[in-house]
């Protein structure tokens, strides 16, 4: 439609526009492609394989480690045991009232009023008197002070008694044949002897 | 439907991205509301799915020690193991069936019960028993509070309807040792008595927790693993000193005994810092076994029990009459064993004697009633009222310990004509040993009377040190006040007739007795022939570190104070050979007891 309307307009002035720039021109010849370099490729790869290496073996080594960790942690679990039963043997071991009771049946005293000797001049302080060999408290006759951890834990220093100084009940066994064994454990190792350093 | 405007290609990419917009809000909206809005319950949901694997972590309850760090009170664990009843009948029909080869409930069970040192039977008896009132049971206690050695032999069984759960637990090693003061926790954990209960804000402990991927096989996936930590409860240290406190029950256990009394009870008290170095009773529940001597023998009557003081007051006025009544231990007095006053009030003395002219010191050495209390007409009834105040009694003390009681005064304006007089040797009014302890405390320390604690500090898990706060220390009388008042009570001690038993060679003591009447609660009125004793005392008198309080509540081989004076002396005695207190170098000077 637009052309020919153009087509039947009468000429009036000339067209004086420069006429317009040649729009068609040769295709620049294109560049020669460069091959791409091997090397950048190689590494690239490399690169990549190395970073995928090094994951495997950094999750290798948790995954190991978290074994070692879990045996660990098992041993510690077992170890924990251990010290519970070992803390639960000697609970009440440390008690005074336990160690007054076997100083008491070794024959210690709690004696009366103290005496210093004062080392810079030799000066007694204090009465100085002579004990009597009484006690002024009855640590394994008349144990006052209960400890239910203890209560059946024979003395040290003398295996018949308690804190509470009664007598220990000897375990009663029953052997094989129904009768009733009421003897000390027999002896493997020759008599036992305290350690002394 | 097709017109122009819709075929144009700008109205149709229009319409198109609209579309794509829209659908892409609505993904916004939805990935909002996934990941804002209800983000926790998904996470939760992920969390459930994901871990497992997680288990509890426990906090230990906090240690209570004594002054020297020695344990008074300790966590332990225990366990609780339950059986499985349903289990145990379904795997013994697969035994019976063949497609079992586990070992039968009938063998088992007597391996059980030789650990648990149940018999055979009894075991038996718990699944029977559950599966009787339940043929479902899944649930039912082999035995409770069962130590880590039973334990891990029951575990080592393999059995899989053996289930222990832990159950965190209190050990008090010492036993009865300072048990009055420590308490105890219920089989629960509950704290229930003494400082456990009092302090449990510093000895409880936060569980944590700690969840995790687990593989097939039971081992942590690494990275997976999210914990929560416990916090363990805080140390608990007291001022007191555990080996004194043993030596102290055992004392008066004896004395107790020997002397036929209900309770007896030994307090001991650092004066220049108020610290409470011992409180020894007789009965003490051992925290191990809290339900041995019944349910009267729980707490600490220490700081649970008021009593009428008696001739221990006696000190307390005279020095009142020193301090704001002009008098000095010389001044003197005449009096006779019966007084009768002008407001008709009448004191009698516990033995006969004639008009003697008592010097003070001689008022406290034979301890006359009616001589101290013709001193307290040297200063008004209100002067006496506000220095017993000063002196702490009826005002508790610092201590704070769960149930206690404090000692009551009634205003001056209700003490009638008898017990204006009756108060100033110690009748018509209570008094707990605390109290006592604090005021004797404050004649020794200079007159200085120091809040009295037992708490030491809190020890936070983190390392953090809380101390206990206490009240402000309170002048209550003079240093020369403070001076003349142990010169006589060191005569007390020197010139009674009690005076061999309560002597510790080498040491200069002072200290002044006290027989309390006991309220009768049944006919009212007062009990006849018993009483409640009373030994207070300080050394070193020329320059006092400790006071030592002994009680014996009715003694019936000996009715009078002099019951407790053994005590008293082996006591004191103890205190200053732990604490290292040197023998005397001077001489005590001897006071007139008459003018």
């Amino acid at each position: 439609m637009s052309a020919i309307s153009n087509a039947l307009a009468p000429a009036v002035a000339p067209d004086r526009r420069r006429p317009p720039d040649r729009r068609l021109r040769a295709v620049e010849a294109p560049a020669r492609r460069r091959r791409p370099k091997l090397l950048y490729g190689v590494v690239a790869v490399l690169g990549a394989f190395l970073i995928a290496a090094a994951q495997m073996s950094l999750s290798i080594m948790t995954t190991q480690g978290s074994y070692e960790l879990s045996a660990l942690a098992k041993e510690q679990r077992a170890l924990t045991y251990e010290r519970q039963i070992l803390y639960d043997d000697v609970a009440g071991l440390s008690s005074p009232q336990y160690l007054a009771a076997n100083a008491a049946a070794l024959g210690m005293v709690i004696d009366e009023s103290p005496s210093y000797l004062r080392l810079s001049d030799g000066a007694l302080l204090g009465a100085g008197e002579v004990s009597l060999g009484s006690s002024s408290v009855d640590a394994i006759g008349r144990g006052a002070v209960p400890n239910a951890l203890i209560t059946d834990t024979p003395l040290v220093t003398a295996p018949g008694a308690t804190i509470e100084g009664k007598p220990v009940e000897a375990p009663v066994t029953v052997t094989e044949d129904g009768g009733v064994l009421n003897t000390p454990p027999p002896i493997t190792d020759g008599l036992p002897t305290p350690s002394t350093h | 439907m097709t017109t122009r405007s819709t075929r144009s290609p700008r109205r149709r990419t229009v319409v198109a991205l609209a579309v794509v917009l829209a659908v892409l809000g609505g993904f916004i909206v939805r990935l909002v509301d996934i990941q804002v809005v209800n983000a926790d319950e998904h996470v939760a949901d992920s969390l459930d799915i994901a871990f497992r694997g997680s288990q509890v972590l426990y906090g230990t309850r906090g240690q209570i020690v004594d002054e020297t760090g020695q344990t008074l009170a300790g966590s332990v664990l225990l366990y609780d193991c339950q059986l499985d009843p349903l289990l145990v009948s379904q795997i013994d029909e697969a035994i019976e069936d063949g497609t079992s080869k586990a070992t039968p409930w009938s063998e088992v069970s007597e391996d059980v019960a030789a650990i648990t040192e149940q018999t055979p039977d009894d075991v038996r008896a718990i699944v029977t028993d559950a599966l009787a009132d339940d043929p479902g049971s899944r649930f039912a206690y082999l035995k409770k509070r069962v130590g880590t050695e039973e334990y891990r032999a029951l575990a080592e069984l393999g059995a899989p309807y053996i289930v222990c759960l832990q159950n965190p637990a209190r050990a008090y090693p010492d036993g009865a040792v300072a048990g009055n003061l420590v308490g105890f926790v219920g089989s629960d954990g509950a704290p229930l008595e003494g400082l456990e209960k009092a302090y449990d804000d510093c000895l409880t402990a936060t569980n944590g927790s700690l969840a995790y991927e687990r593989g097939k096989d039971g081992v942590v996936i690494p990275g997976t693993q999210r914990e929560q930590p416990a916090t363990d409860g805080g140390t608990l240290e007291l001022t007191i000193n555990r080996d004194l406190q043993w030596y102290l029950q055992q004392l008066i256990g004896e004395q107790a005994q020997d002397m036929r009394a209900e309770r007896g009870a030994i307090l001991v008290v650092e004066t220049a810092t108020g610290k409470i170095r011992a409180a020894a009773e007789y009965p003490t529940v051992d925290p191990n076994d809290p339900t041995a001597l019944g349910e009267d023998v729980r707490g600490s009557s220490i700081f649970e029990g008021t009593f009428e003081p008696g001739s221990t007051f006696k000190a307390l006025t005279a020095a009142t009459v020193l301090d704001a009544g002009g008098q000095t231990p010389d001044s003197t007095i005449i009096a006779s064993s019966l007084e009768t006053f002008a407001n008709g009030a009448r004191v009698r003395d516990s033995f006969q004697h004639p008009a003697y002219t008592y010097t003070l010191t001689g008022v406290l050495i034979d301890s006359s009633n009616a001589g101290i209390a013709k001193f307290s007409e040297r200063a008004s009834a209100q002067t006496r009222y506000d220095y017993f105040q000063r002196f702490g009694i009826g005002g508790g003390s610092s201590v704070g310990f769960p149930g206690e009681e404090s000692g009551q005064i009634h205003p001056v304006e209700e003490w009638g004509a008898q017990t204006t007089y009756n108060t100033a040797f110690g009748q018509g009014l209570t008094t707990t040993m605390p109290e006592l302890a604090g005021a004797y405390a404050a004649i020794a320390n200079d007159g200085m009377r120091m809040p009295l604690s037992i708490v030491e500090s809190c020890t936070g898990d983190d390392g953090a040190v809380v101390e206990p706060e206490l009240p402000a220390p309170v002048p209550v009388i003079s240093a020369a006040t403070s001076k003349q008042m142990r010169a006589m009570l060191e005569n007390v001690l020197l010139q009674a007739p009690y005076a061999k038993a309560v002597e510790i060679p080498g040491y200069r003591v002072a200290g002044k007795t006290g027989t309390g009447e006991k309220a009768d609660l049944v006919n009212g009125g007062y009990k006849a022939g018993v009483y409640y004793t009373t030994m207070v005392g300080f050394a070193p008198a020329d320059d006092p570190e400790y006071v030592v309080v002994v009680t014996l509540d009715e003694p019936k081989k000996v009715t009078s104070s002099a019951a407790n004076a053994t005590a008293f002396q082996r006591a004191m005695t103890q205190v200053l050979k732990t604490y290292r207190v040197m023998p005397a170098t001077t001489a005590p000077e001897l006071l007139p007891k008459f003018g």
